[in-house]
């Protein structure tokens, strides 16, 4: 005989055991994209966000010009380029110089390049990449704007929802954090210094803080690293 | 030299009634009515053809429209559509084509066979494919009938006779064949009509009491072109089934195109789109019955007034899916709709083969190529087609040049690129580059006022110089680069315009 309904409901419900729990979005987000993070490839940045940018999350690379943000963001997209996956890049601010990227090792066929006028068309677009599937990281990049922050609450809602039904990594760049609670990790840079070297001198790099400001899930502060982006490759 | 009865094999695939054919291709709400097609429009139009229905009522080709609404209240009447015609005619030849690859249209006739559609295939070396000439015409019927062609098919020696047996046909999906050399006692009894003479000839022929094919061919064969002429020597030559025509060949391009007559001109969009999916569909239907797909879109609109709205829809990579295509084509008409009322519409494509994704098991899959290309195009009419794309190193000098290239799976098998090795520092640029003011000392800024970054310069470096496009005065540029760091922190790219006199900020180092 087979068993009654609500006997088939109580199994489920063992078999599910812990996983199943209120609010499981986040969870349910986590299993859907397997654990996988997007490394930059820089080691001491990676340690610090546990191993890199969690995939079907919101995250966050914030500061001010010259503290490093771009030249981080083309590092990923380099990692991510080159492991075949592919990207997109909402250049809300216009910004992308593509000889920099290919330079940083970005696969840059593999990079979908859009620029929208507004940082209300940079949502729109990014909401439309995260429907589509298939990009395994959209960098969302906003042009600085006198606002606290260029988007409502409920469109960063939204965008971190996408995020994580779909399994993309979206990565916002912003001047400083603006996506507020709805970030899972926002990483912050500051400038350190110039260097200069040779005569008659030339701009050898800038050394940079990288802190990570907000975590949802791990160590909730972590000391600060440094590092130099170098002008030009060794 | 006569030609002759060969060892080809041509099959005949035959619509005796394109203009009621055509119409029920394209509304297919007829099917089981009694409806009419006309010459012209208004009341006083004539009837070309009518529906087996319509014809149960009582109407004949020749009545007016009048006369015909006279003997069936409910008679659906729809103008003829040559470009209607001409899309069924060619559907015909697709439907020859999934079967044959080597298919012709046969030219059209006038008298009694005018409002016939024929398509002539090669039959040879069909046995492995379909078992045999009876499977292959089975499968040409069946092929015309899932694109809305009501057609009957004949297999003989020679296009000409395979033409005329196809006429003889009773019915819709039914076949014909005649063994090779049974061509002349097929053709014998048959009235004279069916070598489909002139008028003048046929009246003589008459007079001289040939009334069957067998009577013109008991006629001396020399006296025949001495008193009837060449005309009915070539008739002598049809009777005995032999044709001048050559076997069909093979297509030279796979272009498919639909079109379509406006009864009422659309002057809004809506009613547009709904009668160009119609078109898509039937586009689309004949693509996949050649097993092709569309890779790009050409539309073409004639407008009331005489204009012409000419465009092309490009598509990321070939499909066969209708929603795709009807949003690509809703998006292109919704951003640049058409200045007038439309009349008539064309689409047309070039079917390509379509292309299965190899995945790869060690590589992510991407975007589904089908779900990008609407994608794309939306993002296209949201931020402007120009600026959608893959970004490329633009093969240029000029500072600000940078180049857009189509996104798409294309790339997918593109070798990755070498990893940097180094955690470079990137160059974020300013478009358009932002003005600056400057002062000098030595030739070297020392103090830079701008809405990116102010203040005393504490280290610069430069200047560099880069000029290009010489040979034209609007495209000429000479450029003096410094990088330079303010006291505010930020390391910035600086420049001099030496065609503007200005100075600029066109990036800074992030």
């Amino acid at each position: 005989m087979s068993p009654s309904p609500d006997a088939r409901v109580e199994a489920l419900l063992r078999d599910l055991g812990s996983r199943l729990r209120r609010g499981g979005s986040h969870e349910a987000a986590r299993q859907a994209s397997g654990g996988r993070r997007h490394a930059t490839g820089l080691a001491d940045v990676d340690a610090l966000i546990g191993g890199g940018f969690p995939a079907g999350r919101l995250c966050e690379i914030a500061g001010p010009l010259s503290s490093g943000r771009t030249s981080l963001a083309l590092a990923l997209l380099a990692q991510a380029t080159r492991a075949g996956e592919w990207t997109a890049l909402v250049d809300a601010a216009d910004a992308l110089d593509p000889a920099s990227a290919q330079a940083a090792g970005v696969a840059l066929e593999r990079v979908l390049w859009v620029r929208p006028q507004d940082a209300q068309q940079a949502a729109r677009a990014s909401a439309r990449l995260l429907e589509l599937r298939g990009f395994a990281l959209i960098a969302l990049d906003l042009a600085p704007t006198r606002a606290q922050s260029p988007l409502p609450d409920a469109a960063w809602q939204r965008l971190a929802r996408a995020a994580a039904a779909s399994g993309t990594s979206l990565v916002v760049l912003a001047p400083r954090r603006i996506a507020g609670a709805h970030s899972a990790l926002s990483l912050e840079t500051r400038r350190a210094r110039a260097h200069w070297s040779g005569t008659p001198a030339l701009l050898d790099g800038i050394e940079i803080e990288a802190e990570v400001t907000r975590r949802r899930e791990g160590p909730a502060r972590v000391a600060a690293v440094r590092l130099r982006a170098a002008s030009r490759a060794a | 030299m006569a030609p002759s009865v060969g060892s080809s094999r041509i099959a005949c695939l035959l619509v005796p009634d394109l203009p009621r054919a055509a119409a029920l291709r394209a509304h297919p709400d007829l099917a089981g009515r009694p409806f009419a097609v006309c010459a012209g429009a208004g009341p006083r139009a004539e009837i070309a053809s009518a529906s087996e229905e319509a014809i149960r009522l009582g109407v004949r080709r020749g009545h007016t429209v009048a006369e015909a609404r006279s003997l069936c209240a409910s008679l659906a009447v729809h103008v003829a559509s040559p470009a209607l015609e001409e899309a069924t005619r060619a559907a015909l030849l697709d439907a020859a084509l999934s079967c044959s690859p080597r298919a012709e249209l046969e030219p059209r006739c006038a008298g009694a066979y005018a409002g016939e559609a024929a398509v002539c295939a090669d039959a040879s070396g069909v046995t492995p494919i379909f078992g045999g000439e009876a499977g292959f015409a089975t499968a040409l019927t069946q092929r015309a009938a899932a694109l809305g062609l009501p057609a009957r098919v004949a297999v003989a020696s020679s296009r000409s006779t395979a033409r005329i047996a196809a006429r003889r046909i009773a019915g819709d999906g039914e076949t014909l064949l005649l063994a090779p050399g049974d061509e002349a006692e097929f053709l014998a009894p048959l009235p004279i009509d069916v070598l489909d003479p002139d008028d003048a000839l046929a009246e003589r022929l008459t007079r001289f009491g040939v009334h069957t094919v067998r009577d013109l061919l008991r006629l001396p064969r020399a006296s025949l072109a001495a008193r009837l002429g060449p005309a009915a020597v070539a008739l002598g030559l049809l009777a005995r089934g032999h044709c001048a025509l050559p076997p069909p060949g093979a297509p030279a391009e796979a272009l498919v195109a639909e079109a379509l007559d406006l009864e009422h001109p659309a002057e809004r969009l809506e009613p547009l789109l709904f009668a160009l999916q119609a078109l898509l569909s039937r586009l689309l239907a004949r693509l996949e019955v050649r097993h092709l797909a569309c890779d790009e879109l050409a539309l073409s609109l004639e407008l009331a007034g005489g204009g012409r709205d000419a465009r092309r829809i490009g598509v990321s990579a070939p499909t066969r899916e209708l929603r795709v295509l009807v949003r690509l084509v809703a998006q292109s008409l919704e951003s640049r709709p058409p200045h007038a009322a439309v009349q008539c519409a064309r689409l047309e494509t070039r079917g390509v083969p379509l292309r299965r994704d190899q995945l790869d098991l060690f590589r992510p899959p991407g975007p589904a190529p089908g779900a990008l290309a609407p994608a794309l195009a939306e993002l296209a009419s949201l931020c402007g087609a120009a600026r959608v794309g893959a970004p490329a190193v633009a093969d240029d000098h000029h500072p600000d040049a940078h180049a857009l290239r189509e996104f798409g799976p294309a790339s997918r098998d593109a070798a990755p690129p070498e990893p940097a090795g180094t955690f470079l520092l990137a160059l974020r640029a300013l478009r358009p580059a932002a003005a600056a003011e400057v002062r000098l000392r030595a030739g070297h800024p020392i103090w830079i006022r701008s809405a990116v970054c102010s203040g005393r310069v504490l280290r610069s470096a430069g200047p560099w110089r880069t000029t290009g496009g010489w040979w034209s005065r609007e495209g000429r540029f000479a450029f003096d680069h410094f990088d330079v760091q303010t006291e505010d922190g930020t390391v910035a790219r600086l420049r001099y315009d030496h065609v503007t006199r200005g100075w600029q900020i066109d990036g800074v180092y992030d």
